[in-house]
């Protein structure tokens, strides 16, 4: 792998790393299978490309890119809460309805962002290559994001979001709102997914409608990944593992695409993926499966 | 001072599965007070417990907790002043949170949850002091995670966390029917305890008439959806398990024999 290939990997993995703290926020904190984020990751992009090219600040654009996600995530969580439509398809709703609504704000499928100024403009005089500026910048943005979601996690407000994904009755017994928790909790997700599609757009230079497919099971495998390798308590941890099993994710599909002996093209992408998250999802429940056997051959002879 | 008056509640109104499952209860709780709820299954006892948490709302008739009408307040809006305790010991924690962090949860009841951190030194100081009285050396296990402590612990951890803010009324919905009998035993030894430090007002149900009567200041016995007898003073210290069979059979007035098995084991 080269080092240009090698910088892309981690500029990417490192994005995907928000789109996991997002997936993270809503199938295990909240324990609401959220979907919205195929959707919600290319409003980002869209947003943030259009009106940067309407002239907007990037910064600007960024900041109405989150809002954008926030408010495709309430949608999700109104359909679900207000009208008792299952989760899934709620979530698949609007992520239908967002492939219209992106194309509808680039009023075309896809949009070029060459030659316009991104967020990463203002640093271009540090005389950095854009190569190593690139990582570096998102690098900086997702850690500082990273601290502030296990910051959050850990207050009040934050702990009454997870104990209304652990145990809604005991939550709402201790005076939890929880459904105003799953409202913030999905705006949260589906803004920090939008952030990294705003990330995406300005970083690679180009938004287009399709670029979302599939978001969510690469969201999924990356906190799949980090659970496997650090099996901590600490919500700093936590969400680090899931920016570092996104890196890992992207290094492992990489290197797989890139050793010519196996003979993956980029077309098998899907099937890795889908693959790597079954694959991951088996394993802990085969341990599991055994621990049982062990433990009741133990009882057993007790 | 908690007060029902003629408090109704139908299921499925208007239904071939309507079932009235209060049919007016009337019922003074003043401060202080330890009530012990008994009845047969179906009785009503459960549903006007979780009449109380707001849990369900009555059909009509009214409820105050001192002057304040709750009838119409959600459940989650009268958390300041109800504490509750499940029948199932995974029901009243969180199994992937830790145990301080689990009493953080509940310290923070009936507050604003703010952006500040839920826990700090000072917090995790007094859990460990208030878990240190229920010698099960889980004061030393604040950040192990609930799920990997016995039912019996998280009962009593739950018993805690139900007093560690004022209420007007803790609710104990058969909270020991769920352990053995010697994990039952410490967990109401450690009830009364909390109890009566705190000087809390309590509604417990339960189907064992023993507790009922060994445990608290008064007894009610409910039956198809009404109050049926009102122990309490000094007529309540001079009844025992047979005396309460014996009003309860008359009390219904059909002579029908007890056939509650329930009533009857857990006597």
């Amino acid at each position: 792998m080269s080092l240009f290939s090698f910088l892309g990997t981690l500029e990417i993995g490192l994005i995907f790393g928000l789109v996991a703290i997002g997936v993270y926020l809503t199938f295990r904190v909240l324990d609401f299978p959220d979907l919205t984020v195929d959707g919600s990751f290319t409003m980002g992009a869209a947003i943030a490309a259009a009106l940067i090219i309407a002239g907007l600040n990037p910064y600007v654009a960024t900041v109405c890119a989150v809002i954008g996600g926030a408010v495709a995530g309430m949608v999700t969580a109104w359909l679900n809460l207000r009208f008792n439509i299952l989760h899934l398809l709620a979530s698949i709703l609007t992520m239908t309805a967002l492939y219209t609504i992106n194309l509808r704000i680039m009023g075309k499928p896809n949009l070029a962002l060459i030659m316009e100024p991104t967020v990463l403009s203002p640093f271009e005089a540090l005389g950095i290559s854009s190569m190593y500026l690139k990582v570096i910048f998102v690098a900086v943005v997702v850690v500082l994001v990273g601290m502030a979601i296990a910051y959050f996690l850990n207050t009040q407000y934050g702990m009454g979001m997870r104990a209304t994904g652990a145990n809604a009755r005991m939550a709402q017994a201790n005076g939890i709102r929880i459904k105003q928790k799953i409202y913030a909790g999905l705006a949260l997700s589906n803004g920090l997914v939008a952030l990294a599609g705003a990330l995406f757009a300005q970083t690679n230079g180009f938004a287009d409608s399709t670029m979302g497919i599939g978001t969510i099971v690469v969201g999924l495998a990356a906190v799949i990944v980090g659970e496997s390798l650090f099996g901590s308590r600490s919500m700093l941890v936590i969400i680090f593992s899931c920016i570092i099993g996104s890196l890992l994710y992207r290094l492992a599909v990489s290197v797989a695409l890139n050793a010519d002996f196996i003979g993956f093209t980029t077309s098998d992408l899907n099937l890795i993926t889908a693959l790597l998250v079954a694959l991951a999802l088996i394993v802990p429940h085969i341990r599991r499966e055994q621990k049982a056997r062990k433990a009741a051959a133990v009882g057993g002879e007790a | 001072m908690i007060s029902c008056k003629d408090i109704k509640v139908t299921f499925n109104a208007g239904l071939a599965t309507e079932k009235r499952a209060l049919r007016g209860v009337d019922l003074e709780i003043p401060a202080g007070e330890f009530v012990t709820v008994i009845g047969s299954n179906g009785a009503g006892k459960s549903t006007l417990l979780n009449t109380i948490a707001g849990d369900i709302k009555s059909s009509s008739g009214k409820l105050l907790f001192d002057a304040w009408d709750v009838t119409k307040v959600s459940a989650a809006g009268r958390t300041r002043d109800v504490a509750r305790v499940f029948q199932d010991p995974l029901a009243g924690t969180c199994g992937n949170m830790t145990v301080e962090e689990n009493m953080a949860l509940a310290y923070g009841r009936g507050k604003r949850g703010g952006l500040l951190p839920a826990l700090n030194d000072d917090l995790r100081e007094l859990f460990r002091e208030q878990l240190k009285r229920l010698n099960l050396g889980l004061e030393n296990r604040l950040d192990a995670e609930m799920g990997l402590l016995s039912g019996g612990q998280r009962q009593s951890i739950s018993l805690l966390m139900s007093a560690l803010q004022p209420s007007k009324i803790l609710l104990l919905d058969e909270h020991t029917a769920a352990l053995d009998p010697k994990t039952a035993a410490l967990v109401m030894e450690i009830t009364d305890q909390i109890v009566e430090e705190k000087n809390l007002t309590v509604m417990m149900v339960t189907h064992s008439m023993r507790q009922a009567l060994d445990h608290g200041t008064r007894t009610i016995m409910m039956h198809e959806g009404k109050v049926m007898f009102d122990l309490k003073g000094e007529e309540r210290k001079n009844y025992d398990v047979k005396d309460l069979l014996n009003l309860f059979a008359k009390a219904r007035g059909d002579g029908e024999e007890l056939d509650d098995d329930k009533l009857l084991l857990g006597a």
